[in-house]
């Protein structure tokens, strides 16, 4: 029982796209370019040489953000998204009857369709993979070359991911929506 | 009485098969028998390429799940909704003028909403799955299965009191029609409550559409009660048609105004403040050409024609009704599309890719064979109940 969460040091990305290979490759989702768990998002620099604001180029990696009050849950008419016993916002393949309320729902754009099932996929933190084998990691953050990414137990205070969300600042995406997420990003 | 009694008391024509097939051949009956056979073998044809394409023979993406049937199913529940609002003016509150439309509007409302129905299985991914998990793990924080589940209980309350209305028994067919409409009341504003909830779509959120689409029900009601008895009397109507048909069209008058009210209410409160994914939305809105066909068709166009007329054209309102019907589908069009129009992710996520600024989206043709098939459906039900049961008021 765990209540896992991530925070990315963002700033640190430098948009090689490692994560969104390991992703696919270690969940096997689909090939396609819509059929994306992760994905990195990139604010290009802004103005014209030589007067380029250079701290307008932003790499932002991201996924689904394991809502606390994940608004995809609150939609499903069948139950079929949920929380698992380590608070990841989970769908459950037999139960979902794809009505794509809960693609509408979140924020974030962070679910699709696979093919395979007919059912609405998203960012699982490699519970049914890694986690499931024991491993504490997820395939993203395990492949990051420039460490961007820390995965851990938010309940654990003796966590990595604990103690640098106690000593760095940090941010969420669209927390005004009141969907308090489980990434965060370190300024 | 036992069941069997009951049911074997139901007074319905004995008709067979050539006495469907049997109607005056005008060329307007012609024309609408001809395209009412095309739109049902869209409806084959639109059905056999999804089952072996599934939603990839729809043009509906990640950024744009909900598509043109969503559109349309909206479009027939709203007409149903509609329908049962006007067929319970006579039978349910007793207004004495509208007891003519009661039988016919009741029955309408009952084909409206099969007709959504088979459009929507086709587009959500499993609706056996739903039967199955709606019952055994019901989400009840969410609109769509309230939706889903009181309008499964309003067609069973229109059918049971569509039977009473035949029997011409009208304590029950009241008891029955006011809980029907109840509930279909509290189904239809759930519908608005799909797209109301939805925080992460500001241009939508918010007690507006709930609402809305009680108003726009009953307008939808009018217009298909205009349509409905126009091809009952080939537009030569009796003159106790006429005195309903004119309150009727009062009546729209009236509601169209308040309906115009509040769709410009919504755009200066959206684009007021210029608050980002509202604004820009409402903003960008008013240059799309559905949302002005939606608006000259759906309210002007007929407002006008109720209001030179005062009501008292009943030719010229039908017309302007068919008109007001091209309107309201565009309407539940422009609900659907806008709603999705911006998208979630403003960022670029791929090379040689502009960073997103509106979502595109354009039905594919299977989507709207499938989508005329629904009307096809929906007449063709329409026809044949006017010739198994006597859809007029019963002498007193
Ligand atoms: S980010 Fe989206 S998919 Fe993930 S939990 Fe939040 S609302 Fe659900
Ligand atoms: S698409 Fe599936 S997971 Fe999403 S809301 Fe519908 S049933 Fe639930």
């Amino acid at each position: 029982m765990a209540r896992y969460g991530m925070a990315l040091d963002y700033k640190n990305c430098i948009n090689c796209k490692a994560c969104e290979v390991a992703c696919k490759e270690e969940n096997g989702v689909l090939l396609g370019a819509d059929k994306h768990r992760i994905w990195v998002g990139v604010k290009e620099v802004e103005g014209q040489w030589p007067n380029l604001d250079i701290v307008s180029n932003t790499f932002v990696p991201s996924q689904c953000q394991h809502c606390e009050d994940a608004p995809c849950q609150e939609v499903c008419p069948t139950h079929a998204t949920y929380y698992d016993e380590n608070h990841v916002v989970r769908v459950n393949s037999d139960k979902c009857i794809l009505c794509s309320y809960c693609m509408n729902a979140c924020p974030y754009d962070a679910r699709y369709v696979d093919d395979r099932t007919m059912t609405v996929d998203k960012c699982t933190f490699c519970s049914d993979t890694r986690l499931a084998r024991g491993e504490t990691t997820t395939a993203c953050q395990n492949t990051c070359p420039t460490k961007v990414r820390t995965f851990g137990d938010l309940d654990d205070p003796e966590s990595e991911i604990s103690i640098l969300l106690k000593t760095r600042d940090h941010f969420s995406l669209k927390s005004h929506l009141g969907t308090n997420p489980k990434l965060f990003y370190l300024t | 009485m036992s069941i069997k009694e009951f049911i074997t008391s139901i007074p319905v024509n004995k008709v067979g098969i050539k006495d469907i097939l049997k109607f005056e051949k005008s060329p307007t009956n012609l024309l609408v028998a001809a395209l009412t056979l095309l739109f049902l073998a869209f409806f084959v044809i639109g059905v056999g390429i999804y089952l072996v394409h599934g939603h990839h023979a729809y043009g509906v993406t990640r950024q744009h799940p909900w598509g043109l049937l969503i559109a349309v199913y909206i479009f027939f529940v709203v007409s149903s909704t509609g329908l049962c609002i006007v067929g319970s003016l006579g039978d349910v509150f007793g207004f004495k003028d509208y007891e003519m439309i009661s039988k016919r509007a009741i029955f309408g409302s009952i084909v409206t909403i099969l007709g959504g129905f088979a459009v929507i299985a086709f587009e959500i991914g499993h609706p056996v799955r739903m039967l199955i998990y709606n019952i055994l793990s019901p989400g009840m924080r969410s609109a769509i299965w309230w939706m889903g589940t009181l309008y499964g209980i309003y067609l069973t309350f229109m059918i049971i009191e569509f039977i009473f209305l035949l029997k011409h028994d009208m304590k029950n067919a009241r008891i029955f029609g006011l809980i029907g409409l109840l509930v279909g009341l509290a189904a239809h504003s759930n519908l608005g409550g799909v797209f109301g909830f939805l925080n992460s779509r500001t241009i939508s959120n918010g007690v507006f559409y709930p609402t809305y689409f009680i108003l726009t029900a009953f307008i939808t009601g009018i217009y298909i009660a205009f349509i409905m008895m126009g091809f009952r009397y080939k537009l030569r109507f009796p003159d106790n048609a006429k005195v309903m048909l004119t309150n009727l069209a009062l009546i729209q008058a009236l509601l169209l105004a308040i309906l115009m009210f509040f769709e410009t209410w919504k755009m200066l409160t959206g684009i007021y403040g210029g608050m980002p994914g509202r604004a820009d939305v409402a903003e960008h809105i008013l240059t799309t050409w559905p949302f002005w066909a939606e608006v000259i068709f759906g309210m002007l166009i007929p407002f006008l024609v109720a209001l030179l007329t005062k009501g008292k054209n009943h030719v010229m309102m039908f017309w302007a009704s068919l008109i007001g019907m091209v309107g309201i589908f565009f309407m539940r069009y422009d609900l659907v599309h806008d709603t999705q129009l911006k998208p979630l992710q403003m960022m670029k996520t791929r090379e040689y890719m502009l960073p997103p600024e509106w979502v595109h989206y354009f039905p594919s043709s299977t989507e709207m064979m499938i989508s005329l098939g629904g009307l096809g459906i929906v007449v063709l039900l329409y026809y044949v109940g006017t010739k198994v049961f006597n859809l007029d008021a019963d002498a007193h």
